[in-house]
């Protein structure tokens, strides 16, 4: 039975390797979302549901119609609607008279965890699962690595695009690559062919703007408008420390010496947002202080319309960027986000921000 | 300090979410310990054009309400209630805005008095009861430093909350009971002659169901036509949890329950004549519960189920339009009478 998953930005390599790992040939991999993904998760769902659940149905509507059966998803006790997503896509997607099998693996009972992953990797044994699900946070941390050279490269690179080509060309590299030992290697030819194939204006000195938010509006370019994308080309570095590593990186995750760097913000966050309260609340806050202590420029801090707990940090943002002078500009996603809209705002931030660094006054 | 002539503490309490579930808790809880608590008074025109001001764009109707009554105690009390409840139970959680309100408070308008923020989470946290017990031991310390008078008003505050629960909760006899057009639970309907009595299970948050200014008077409207009305608030736990169970996967959102388990439990036992769910617009756990419930009720659609999205643009005469014809849709299948649409052109 064809195996798929939704598309979740540069995790679907991920996800893909660990399939690869699992010996799957038949796995569908998802197109990245488009128009109509968004147009058939938005006709589908409730109308203020948050956005990510709307994409990500329409992205699994899409696999389906691709022809694949079983679909990967999970399910979590959460303060936010995250974790009650497939539940509530099984009853849609039985509505809508697919059919297709849903494999939940419940990431909070491990042992359960782990029944269900094996039920994916019928070709294999318990042991190459394991393995392949090993690979496949290895890799998540190369495919971060990409990331963030990426973002760096292509604020100062002189032939526009060129990091990207290079970075597409890297991420098939990574999930294609075979055995320990050449996986092992990756880091050190990911850095070289960026620092070979890229030629940056090294005399630049760019401004560098950390982002911030809830999870799949930063890591999905769907959603967020490329951002990324966008404010490299208006001579931005970028970086951000939301990725799926502190999830699904259980070797890292395990050592005890390992300095986590939303542990280190939600100590910042602290005086703002004690306590838990589900989302990246407490992360977002907290990395507006980090940010400013590394001395980078501005924060931006995404987030889709109706996502309970980052409305939360978006309430006390302006409280912690003034008493931290530090500019945050937070933007709010849907399905109807406007390029436009958002291209006028990002280059207002960053003549903002500019205008700050030359006379240490943004107003 | 502010202090009244009987030189007693005042304790403010907004009257929104959470108030309308834990009001006798709380307000036994300081009254007992010798202070005054001020009640925001109910939601008015003047608290919602403030709350809607004041408040960030797209919170729920409810939160940004809770701002204008947090703002109407403002100049009035020493000290504002505002809990950070994360759940009761392991693994049930309420909505992270409950958590958050609090410091959200403090953040948006400087000028508050001191905020009380006890936080208490069996949910996802590793409080336990006794921990709630301290917590509201060293809360009462503001109030009055001798711990018995804090432990009685524990005690009787945990009662009241009791008996709050038993008078607003019925029991599957009383339901019965009810089914069987024996009792009236809530106001007396004020039935037409020639008419049928209609019943009609009212599901949504008590926030919503209690407060008359945000569900724009529903109950007095429903009363006016002669419907029989009774509430998700009083419907019994047993046959909630038993509905709950029926979904493969744990619904997580604890008020959630309630309202799904009541729409579930009469989509299956078929003893009211309709359903009018209201949701409270871009609520997180409602698009989760009511898209559920849209869903179940397609299924099987004996029994015809309205849902209503409220915020703070919603109009009456148009909610009223809409419960008028869904009652007369309901009277008419009561008489076997076919709903004829007709088009009558006039030119």
């Amino acid at each position: 039975m064809p195996l798929s998953f939704p598309y979740v930005g540069t995790f679907t390599y991920v996800f893909e390797s660990i399939a690869r790992g699992m010996k799957r040939d038949d796995v569908i991999v998802p197109d990245e979302p488009t128009y109509r993904t968004k147009q058939l998760g938005s006709q589908h769902s409730s109308e203020f549901v948050c956005t990510p659940f709307k994409m990500l149905l329409g992205s699994i509507i899409e696999v389906i119609e691709q022809g694949a059966y079983e679909i990967v998803s999970t399910v979590f006790v959460d303060y936010c609607r995250l974790g009650y997503y497939s539940p509530l896509y099984q009853i849609i997607l039985d509505d809508l008279g697919y059919e297709f099998d849903l494999i939940v693996l419940d990431w909070f009972d491990k042992v359960e965890f782990f029944t269900s992953f094996k039920k994916l990797a019928s070709n294999v044994n318990a042991v190459q699962a394991f393995q392949a699900f090993r690979v496949g946070w290895i890799k998540n941390r190369y495919i971060d690595q990409i990331d963030k050279t990426l973002y760096t490269y292509g604020a100062t690179e002189i032939e526009k695009g060129a990091a990207y080509k290079v970075a597409h060309k890297l991420y098939r590299q990574v999930v294609e690559t075979d055995g320990m030992k050449n996986i092992r290697m990756l880091p050190k030819i990911i850095e070289k062919t960026f620092a070979d194939e890229v030629e940056i204006d090294e005399e630049l000195k760019p401004l560098k703007v950390g982002v911030v938010g809830e999870l799949y509006a930063v890591v999905e370019p769907a959603i967020n408008l490329d951002i990324m994308r966008r404010l490299n080309d208006i001579g931005v570095i970028t970086e951000t420390p939301i990725t799926f590593t502190r999830w699904i990186d259980l070797g890292q995750r395990m050592n005890p010496f390992k300095k986590w760097h939303y542990k280190a913000c939600i100590k910042h966050a602290k005086p703002y947002v004690r306590y838990p309260l589900g989302g990246k609340t407490r992360e977002s806050l907290g990395a507006i202080v980090e940010y400013k202590e590394k001395g980078w420029d501005g924060v931006i801090h995404l987030y889709p319309f109706t996502c309970m707990p980052e409305i939360i940090s978006r309430s006390i943002i302006p409280q912690v960027s003034k008493e931290h002078d530090m500019p945050v500009l937070s933007l709010v996603l849907d399905e109807h986000t406007g390029e436009a809209g958002i291209q006028t705002r990002l280059e207002a931030f960053v003549d903002l921000l500019e205008r700050k660094r030359n006379d240490g006054n943004g107003f | 300090m502010l202090r009244n002539q009987n030189n007693k503490v005042k304790i403010g309490i907004p009257r929104a979410l959470l108030f309308y579930k834990y009001s006798d808790l709380w307000i036994t809880f300081f009254e007992d310990l010798g202070a005054e608590v001020i009640i925001s008074p109910k939601t008015t025109k003047k608290i919602k054009a403030e709350a809607v001001s004041l408040a960030p764009d797209e919170d729920c109707y409810s939160t940004k309400l809770y701002f204008g009554h947090a703002m109407a105690l403002k100049d009035k009390v020493d000290y504002l209630f505002v809990p950070r409840f994360g759940g009761r139970k392991k693994n049930l959680v309420g909505c992270p805005k409950f958590i958050g309100l609090a410091e959200v408070l403090r953040s948006m308008i400087p000028d508050l008095p001191e905020i009380l923020m006890p936080h208490y989470n069996r949910g996802m946290d590793k409080n336990t009861r006794i921990g709630l017990l301290i917590k509201a031991f060293r809360l009462g310390k503001i109030i009055t430093k001798n711990p018995f008078v804090r432990m009685r008003a524990i005690r009787r505050a945990f009662k009241a909350q009791k008996l709050h629960q038993k008078l607003v909760v019925i029991d599957e006899k009383t339901l019965k009971k009810w089914e069987n057009s024996e009792v009236i639970l809530n106001d007396f309907p004020m039935y037409a002659e020639n008419e049928k009595q209609l019943k009609i299970a009212l599901v949504g948050h008590s926030y919503v169901l209690n407060d008359p200014y945000s569900s724009l008077s529903i109950r007095s409207i429903l009363q006016g036509y002669g419907v029989d009305i009774i509430t998700s608030e009083q419907i019994p736990r047993k046959l909630i949890e038993k509905q709950m169970a029926k979904l493969e996967y744990d619904l997580y959102f604890d008020f959630e329950r309630e309202i799904l388990g009541t729409i579930m439990h009469f989509l299956e036992s078929k003893t009211v004549d309709g359903i009018i769910h209201l949701l409270i617009f871009s609520c997180g756990p409602d698009s989760i519960a009511g898209e559920i419930a849209a869903r179940f009720s397609k299924r099987d659609s004996a029994i015809p189920l309205l849902q209503l999205v409220f915020d703070e643009l919603t109009a009456e005469a148009g909610m009223r339009t809409r419960i008028e014809a869904f009652v007369d849709m309901l009277r008419r299948s009561i008489d076997d009478q076919a709903i004829l649409l007709t088009m009558k052109a006039h030119i």
